[in-house]
């Protein structure tokens, strides 16, 4: 017995907290020796593991010991090494001189070999014969909050823990439930007990929870559990709730977060709101930093032009703006208008595409879009046509652009009234009065369709002077 | 700028200022732009009757070739001829300037101004002229029911983006969405920061008016689940003579009865002329998921004149236009878009045997983008417009390639042909260039262009030639102050992981 004790306690510091954790086996496990096969020589664990029945005492057997068999005459020599790594675990019980529970009721079998199992068949901790024992009638990992502690140290205390080890860590099957993530799923576990339940501490930290608790601070199981930069080993990924996939949310979130701001904290910060509301600081005034220390960063935003903008948002806004101009300023500030509206003259391309000054003319004449919106006729257009020789005052009626119509000035009027903007672009009104007064030149009536005397001589007279003079018709 | 206005501007800055250098945020952005472009135009040049010939399309030309215009009774035919080579290098300094924290909460001063000049020399480029100018600068108030601003502003309204030197007033209530903006002072030129007694608006050294006109505008919208509308007043009076400039009635709604589903429109009275202006109605959609976004839509333009021209008494026409667009996203890389517009004019009532002229046009485009790769944007389409006056259509496309946030190259090209109606300029273009975008930090960011621009102007005279040069421009945009980034973000957000997209 003593010798199966020893075999199991070996098999034990080689797998020592692996079959919990998935650990790494240590040296000895690796080096390939085969318990079975020496089961007949091995009555006792303790023959080659006195540690495991005596304080102090090694764990594993010498070098020498193996030889005694394996001295090359009897047996063939092995190259047997005691293992030198410290076992990576969790498990507060181990076989070492600093193990928290060093000394244990259980036999050896009991933990390492299964129920029944042919003598040193012996395997790495089973989870399931420390849950039998305890009296636990539940899967591993479906054991009550309580019981982790039975064999589990928080990860903070599991200080041989590297990195990997804790990013290897299995997921239970209740972190796979759908609602595990929010609402009432690992918060309200997490509140089981105060100030935190045993078993979030098993595999997590505080760092683990600022993946995406902005509101840590605020979150007492949050603060309960210590600090460790190891946690974050595990990756998490903060995904929107269902609700936030809902066509209506984006046009709708506003009044969420007036309403209920607290809904808000758990995953946003104030920068959230400020990746998009760029010129409305105070809507996110309800929210924390994340610079703040302590607090977790967050819901990373994107800036992303909302789906109803579609692809010609930039002709089409403004009707939009006109209507609803405080909707555009929680996007917007006023640099983005005035970066159209006000343009600059050194751009080369902007609202417009690069080259569009050759192709201006077709969308000028038939205004694609209201060009005055943001260019002033006399300062872009007409001043740049004058400097091209488009200087239409600079004669009598000015006529010889329009070559490829012989007698285009004796039927132009049609083309000006219907494109009378782009006329200006070029001629000055003296040019139209040479012939369209009724103080001189030929006299021609210009007006049309629409045109309604009286209403105009009550709004401003002096428009009809520059023809009419103090003599003004009425009908 | 007027006496009273500059006194009022003083004012507010002279206020603001003491407070200025205890503002716990500040963010100047300075961008400055640089071009080199040259262009060719025309010369004016005439010959006598009597010395004109035949030209090749029957009308009379010059002995030399050029096709000339002959006015009936006149002793002097006119024509053009190619001018010379014009070089131009604008270069414009745009500052932006915000302060916030001034001890008042949601008080913030802003201003934009603008440094233009040509480093060629030859003040042609427009828009170089008045070489200063302060596009807005003023001081501005918000809370959850007032907001207030003085100062240079604009104000966008379905009237355009109205310039004041002024005040604005806009009261709301929390929860209803209902809003009410009141807004005065003297006004300034449509599109652009000058008055309209500026020099620079009158290149053809026509009537100008003497006073800057007063503008005061108001409007009542309100904003709800389900739709948005706007009612808006716009007047605008000439001081000088009391008489008005302008007086507008305008009305703008959105409803959105549907996911995804919206109805777009607006419409505008001239009560000064007495007729209706512009109108659109649109109906869109766009799914959620960004895959589909479709329009249909129909919509009536007619420009609006101020009443200090005469150019409204010659009854401009409006044109009605039918319009559809389409943008799907058949593959995940791929976006597919196309849009087209047939539009008809008013009777103009006006008709001569002499001259025919086109009364209606349309236009539509087409194209796609594939993102080969998260560095990789393939870009090309097609656009084409025929109408009165003129017409173009050609191909265009595009190759960017983004390494990271930091470094954009974009390689694109273009053709073009561009028949005119009322002139023999059946121009044919080719351009390719590069575009080079660097953005070394947050606050920095450095902009290159070259193109190559190839202009065959085919005539069947003497007035053809070519016209082939290289284009170039630079910018240098730079962010000072505490809170900066490239999209006034603060600072905590750019240690966001992964950063952000650049606007």
């Amino acid at each position: 017995m003593r010798a199966l004790r020893v075999a199991l306690a070996l098999a034990a510091l080689g797998g020592s907290g692996a079959s919990a954790q998935q650990l790494p086996a240590p040296a000895a496990a690796a080096s390939g020796f085969d318990h079975e096969k020496h089961r007949k020589l091995f009555p006792a664990c303790e023959t080659c593991h006195p540690g495991a029945a005596e304080p102090g005492a090694p764990i594993w057997p010498t070098a020498a010991s193996c030889a005694a068999c394996h001295d090359g005459t009897i047996e063939s020599r092995v190259s047997w090494q005691r293992p030198t790594e410290v076992p990576r675990t969790n498990l507060r019980f181990d076989h070492s001189a600093g193990a928290e529970v060093k000394l244990h009721p259980a036999q050896c079998v009991d933990c390492h070999a299964k129920k029944g199992a042919p003598w040193m068949t012996v395997q790495r901790v089973l989870p399931e014969r420390c849950l039998d024992c305890h009296e636990i009638k539940t899967a591993h990992f479906a054991a009550p909050d309580t019981a982790c502690a039975y064999c589990h140290v928080p990860l903070v205390r599991a200080t041989r823990l590297a990195r990997q080890d804790i990013a290897d860590f299995p997921k239970p099957p209740s972190h796979e439930q759908p609602d595990f993530v929010r609402g009432s799923g690992h918060g309200a576990a997490a509140k089981a007990r105060k100030p935190v339940a045993e078993s979030c501490s098993v595999c997590h930290a505080r760092d683990f929870c600022l993946a995406c608790h902005v509101d840590a601070p605020e979150q007492a199981p949050i603060q309960a559990l210590a600090s460790d930069p190891r946690a974050t080993a595990i990756v998490v990924r903060l995904e929107p709730p269902p609700s936030h996939a809902d066509e209506s949310f984006l046009g709708g979130h506003g009044a969420i977060a007036r309403r209920a701001p607290a809904d808000c904290v758990t995953c946003h910060t104030q920068e959230s709101c400020q990746t998009c509301h760029v010129g409305k600081p105070r809507v996110a005034r309800a929210l924390h930093r994340s610079a703040e220390s302590g607090r977790g960063i967050g819901a990373v935003m994107r800036r992303r032009r909302p789906p109803w903008h579609g692809d010609n948002f930039a002709t089409n806004h403004a009707q939009r703006a006109a209507a609803a101009t405080a909707t555009c300023a929680a996007c917007h500030v006023r640099a983005d208008c005035l970066e159209c509206h006000r343009p600059d003259a050194a751009r080369a391309a902007g609202y417009h595409p690069s080259g569009f000054l050759a192709r201006h003319p077709a969308a000028a004449y038939a205004r694609e879009t209201s060009c005055s919106s943001c260019h002033n006729a006399g300062s872009f257009c007409t001043s740049c046509h004058a400097s091209a020789g488009l200087k239409a005052a600079a004669g009598p009626l000015g006529s010889g652009y329009h070559d490829a119509t012989r007698f285009f000035i004796a039927g132009h009027g049609g083309a000006a009234r219907q494109s009378l903007e782009t006329c200006t672009s070029c001629h000055a009104e003296r040019d139209c009065l040479t012939c369209h007064s009724a103080l001189g030149g030929r006299r021609f009536n210009p007006h049309g369709p629409g045109f309604d005397p009286n209403r105009l001589i009550k709004k401003n007279p002096q428009m009809c002077t520059a023809c009419h003079g103090t003599v003004i018709p009425t009908r | 700028m007027t006496r009273a206005a500059r006194l009022v501007l003083g004012v507010v800055v002279a206020a603001m200022l003491p407070r200025a250098g205890w503002a716990q945020g500040y963010r100047l952005r300075v961008d400055t732009r640089v071009q080199a472009a040259a262009y060719r135009g025309v010369t004016l040049d005439s010959i006598a009757v009597a010395d004109t010939v035949s030209g090749p399309s029957g009308g009379p030309s010059t002995p030399d070739g050029f096709a000339v215009n002959c006015v009936g009774g006149g002793r002097y035919c006119r024509f053009f001829r190619p001018g010379p080579a014009v070089h131009s290098a604008p270069i414009t300094t745009t500052a932006d300037l915000t302060l916030w924290g001034l001890g008042v909460p949601g008080l913030s001063v802003r201003a934009t101004g603008r440094v233009a000049g040509d480093l060629s020399g030859a003040d042609r480029w427009p828009g170089t002229d008045s070489h200063v100018q302060l596009l807005e600068g003023y001081a501005d108030y918000s809370s959850e029911h007032v907001s207030a601003q003085l100062g240079r502003q604009a104000v966008p309204t379905r009237f355009g983006f109205t310039g004041f030197d002024g005040g604005r007033l806009a009261l709301r209530t929390g929860q209803q969405g209902l809003e009410v903006t009141g807004y005065g002072g003297w006004g300034l030129a449509r599109g652009v920061a000058l008055p309209v007694t500026s020099p620079a608006l009158n290149p053809l050294d026509d009537f100008q008016p003497r006073q800057r006109q007063l503008v005061a505008g108001a409007s009542a919208g309100w904003v709800a689940p389900r739709f948005d509308v706007r009612l808006s007043y716009l007047r605008e009076v000439d001081p000088r003579v009391d008489y008005f400039v302008g007086e507008r009635a305008g009305v703008d709604l959105t409803i959105r009865p549907a996911r995804g589903w919206s109805l777009v429109g607006g419409a505008d009275y001239d009560l000064a002329a007495g007729w209706w202006g512009s109108a659109e109605a649109t109906l869109g959609y766009a799914a959620l998921s960004g895959r589909v976004a479709a329009t249909v839509g129909a919509r009536r333009y007619r420009p609006h004149f101020d009443l200090w021209t005469i150019w409204g008494a010659f009854s401009p026409v409006p044109y009605r236009a039918g319009q559809v667009s389409l943008a799907i996203t058949p593959l995940d890389r791929l976006r597919v878009r196309a849009r087209g517009e047939r539009y008809e004019y008013d009777n103009s009532e006006t008709s001569t045997p002499l001259v025919s002229f086109e009364t209606s046009g349309w236009r539509y485009s087409w194209g796609a983008t594939y993102t080969a790769s998260a560095a990789w944007t393939l870009d090309g389409g097609y656009q084409s417009e025929f109408g009165p006056g003129a017409s173009s259509r050609g191909f265009e496309g595009s190759v960017s390639y983004a390494a990271g946030e930091r470094l954009a190259l974009v390689f694109n090209a273009a053709t073009l042909d561009r028949p005119l109606e009322f002139r023999y300029d059946d121009a044919s273009l080719k351009q390719y260039g590069v575009q080079a975008v660097y953005r070394p930090s947050p606050r920095a960011l450095f902009q290159l262009d070259a193109s190559r621009y190839a202009e065959d102007r085919r005539r069947p005279d003497a007035a053809a030639f070519d016209w082939d040069q290289l284009r170039f421009s630079a910018r240098v945009v730079l962010l000072f102050g505490n809170g900066a980034d490239m999209a006034n973000l603060p600072p905590a957000v750019r240690r966001m992981p992964g950063g952000r997209a650049a606007r």
